[in-house]
Formats: C-alpha cells, sequence, structure tokens
C-alpha cells in the first residue's frame, strides 16, 4: 500500500474504532523511528511513512498487549512482520480480533526484489573473515559444501567473536519467553567472554527451530556480523524437511510445541 | 494507555550510541538500538541494552544524600548545594583553591565538560580538572 492510501486508511480505522492505536513510523529529529499513533491526535497521522528502518512492531505490540490485553492495535506490516505476527498468534502472545496490519513493500530477498526497507545483502566481508569465518551472503548449502572439521573452525571463530550482548534475543520478535535459556546458570556458565561455544549459539539456534521467521533483525544487531541468519535457516531448514512445518506461513502449531497433555512431534510422512 | 519512543544517547560510556527508549504507561518498557544512528547504526552492547534496567531499580538514588554524623540522611538539592557551596567556600579559605579538584566524565556531553571546567576555573579557582577517559 501507497504511503498516502495508507494515511486515510490508518484515519479511518481510528476514526471508527476499527484500533485504538496504529504502530508506524515517523520522522523525529531526522530520524525515521517507530511511533504510536492515536485517536486524540488524529492530525499526526499525516506524518506516517513506511519508513527505511526496520523495527519490531510486533514486539511493542506483544509488550502494549500485556500492559493493556483489551487494547486494539493497528500496526504496519512488511512480510517479515507479517510472519512474525503468525508465529506470535500461534503462541497466544496476541489475540488475532485485536490485531489489524496494513500491509506494505518488504525487504529485498530471495523471494521478493523490489523492496525499501533497511535490511539490503549483507556486506562482502574483509579478507580475514572471507580466509577463516563464514561469509554472511553463504547459503546454509554452500556452507557446508566445507569439510566438516573446517566448517567446525570456521563456525567457531565466528561464535568467539561473540560480546554475548544478548542483541539477537532482545531484538527478536518471536523471543517471548519469561525464562531464557542463555540466561541459565546450568546451561551455560555465566562471567566469562566469549560465552561458552559453540552452545551459547546452539540453544539459541535450537530455539529457533520452529519460531525463527527469517526477518534478519539479529543479524542486522549483532555487533560482530555472526552470521546468525544462515545458522537459523539450517535449523528451520531441517524443520521444513522432517516436519513438513514452513515457520511463520503453516497456521498450526509448531512441531516442537510440546506444552500440554499431549506430544505434537510427528514427523512428516515419507 | 500511552505509548511513547524516546531517542536519547547510552549514558554508559563516552561513545555515545543512539537508543529508544520504549516507553508505556510512563514506564520505560525496554531500549533498542536507533537503526540509522551514524555511531552505532543499529547495534549495542549488553550495557546498552539493559539502560532501562537502571532508570527502573528500586535501589536508584533519586533525590540527594548528606552526610550527617557519618550516616546519609535525605534531603532536597537547594539544601545539599547550600551545603556543599559552604564547605568549598571553607576549604578554599583554609588550604587555598589548589586544594580541590575537579573530575569530570566521559559519559557527559562536551557542553557538560565545558561548564564543570568552566566551573572549576572561574568559580573555584583551580587547574585540577581531570577526565576519566585520560587513563
Amino acid at each position: 500500500m501507497k504511503t498516502k492510501a495508507m494515511i486515510a486508511e490508518v484515519k479511518r480505522w481510528l476514526e471508527n474504532c476499527t484500533v485504538d492505536i496504529f504502530l508506524g513510523y515517523k520522522m523525529v529529529l531526522n530520524h525515521p523511528l517507530p511511533h504510536c499513533f492515536g485517536k486524540e491526535n488524529i492530525e499526526e497521522v499525516d506524518d506516517l511513512i513506511i519508513g527505511p528502518a526496520r523495527y519490531s512492531l510486533e514486539k511493542i505490540a506483544t509488550h502494549i498487549a500485556a500492559a493493556k490485553p483489551d487494547i486494539k492495535i493497528g500496526m504496519m506490516a512488511r512480510d517479515c512482520n507479517q510472519r512474525a505476527l503468525n508465529v506470535l498468534l500461534i503462541w497466544n502472545q496476541l489475540q488475532p480480533e485485536h490485531v489489524q496490519t496494513v500491509n506494505v513493500n518488504c525487504c529485498p530477498s530471495s523471494l521478493k526484489k523490489h523492496g525499501d526497507c533497511s535490511y539490503l545483502e549483507p556486506q562482502p566481508p574483509g579478507a580475514y573473515k572471507q580466509r577463516v569465518g563464514v561469509d554472511n551472503r553463504l547459503s546454509s548449502q554452500e556452507v557446508e559444501r566445507f569439510s566438516p572439521p573446517e566448517r567446525l573452525s570456521r563456525w567457531m571463530y565466528e561464535f568467539q567473536k561473540c560480546i554475548k550482548c544478548y542483541g539477537c534475543r532482545n531484538i527478536c520478535p518471536v523471543c517471548f519467553c519469561k525464562e531464557c535459556s542463555l540466561e541459565h546458570k546450568e546451561l551455560i556458565g555465566t562471567g566469562t567472554l566469549p560465552p561458552e561455544a559453540p552452545i551459547f549459539h546452539l540453544i539459541r539456534a535450537i530455539h529457533m527451530a520452529g519460531r525463527c521467521i527469517d526477518c534478519g533483525l539479529c543479524e542486522d544487531a549483532c555487533p560482530v556480523d555472526i552470521p546468525l541468519r544462515s545458522l537459523y535457516r539450517k535449523v528451520n531448514e531441517i524443520v521444513a524437511t522432517v516436519f513438513d512445518y514452513e515457520t511463520g506461513s503453516s497456521p498450526d502449531q509448531s512441531p516442537l510445541n510440546i506444552l500440554g497433555e499431549t506430544v505434537t512431534l510427528e514427523p512428516k510422512p515419507i | 494507555m500511552q505509548c511513547k519512543f524516546v531517542p536519547s544517547v547510552c549514558s554508559y560510556c563516552g561513545t555515545g550510541c543512539g537508543v529508544l527508549f520504549e516507553v508505556i504507561d510512563g514506564k520505560i518498557r525496554s531500549t533498542l538500538p536507533m537503526k540509522t544512528h551514524p555511531v552505532n547504526e543499529g547495534k549495542l552492547c549488553i550495557k546498552g541494552w539493559n539502560l532501562h534496567e537502571h532508570v527502573n531499580s528500586f535501589l536508584r538514588l533519586k533525590q540527594p544524600l548528606v552526610k550527617t554524623f557519618g550516616r546519609f540522611i535525605r534531603s532536597d538539592w537547594e539544601e545539599a548545594i547550600q551545603i556543599t557551596a559552604e564547605r568549598f567556600r571553607e576549604i578554599i579559605e583554609k588550604y587555598g583553591p589548589d586544594a580541590i579538584g575537579v573530575l569530570v566524565s566521559a559519559k557527559i556531553t562536551n557542553e557538560e565538560n565545558y561548564l564543570a571546567q568552566k566551573f572549576a576555573r572561574a568559580v573555584i579557582g583551580t587547574n585540577n580538572v581531570d577526565h576519566c577517559a585520560r587513563l
């Protein structure tokens, strides 16, 4: 949807109470920042932009819904936001009847060429990283062409750069657990840098199975450029081949959800 | 229901990373890196990611304390500044202005640092100004 049409639509939604608030973007001090538009300042909606930067609006929506469960939230959604929203709805973090989206263009990816978001293709890495690390532009098939010992040493190079900022988890739209395994003393030792590798990254990777919607925000937020996206893509490739579950687009609960009485883990029929 | 996004600069070190506070009903719910900020380009370290925790901490000091007979007693700004000024004056009269040193910080702005050195030189009358980033 174009900006003008979107502004008109959002104004209509706020006026006729389809939504109570709308999460979009606005230029503030020359920065495109997320903004919460409300009925009280409806003329402000004229400043609504699609914005070149991308924040996890759906994660903000879960915070708002946690503070006020009955509020009706509208939000601007690129493809990645939509996929994340699907996952959050499946995991009961938001109520489907309380969320409305306006769909806008998404970032360039192998699926869609046209886009105007901040996440472009990763930059080509420097010579040293190319020689000993994992190029962020490689697909998981390309990474698998390295021999296993070489692949391990390349991944270990990447993991050992980690400064344990927890940025990958904090920015992740589908990370909502109250207790996080990454802070669990008995799983990962505390008080050292880099964190215990590769266990720190692999625990997170395993938890991304059936959750990660490949939005790329984690890699974008990583201060040391660990190719997290390749890692989580690999994990979800396994989920797709073994369980026939496409994270973000399948409408059902993830096969790895074992909360409750019954285990839903069923491999794909061969 | 009020939800605001407040851009700011991380106060933990002198780098000056751009952060964005997510404020829900007057309380900072989380800190995000500013994606378009020229300094940090959408990245933060662990301290920046947790800025809101020290703002929300119940241990946070919200008013001045004055040490009286070895104990810290809650006070207001006017009284605290008055007592500090009186003590400064006593020290300067007795030992001279060089008995006082002013330590400024990498975490505060250039303008605040400028004011602090101006205070040291013009008000107190000493060149004893130093900075944590000079280590």
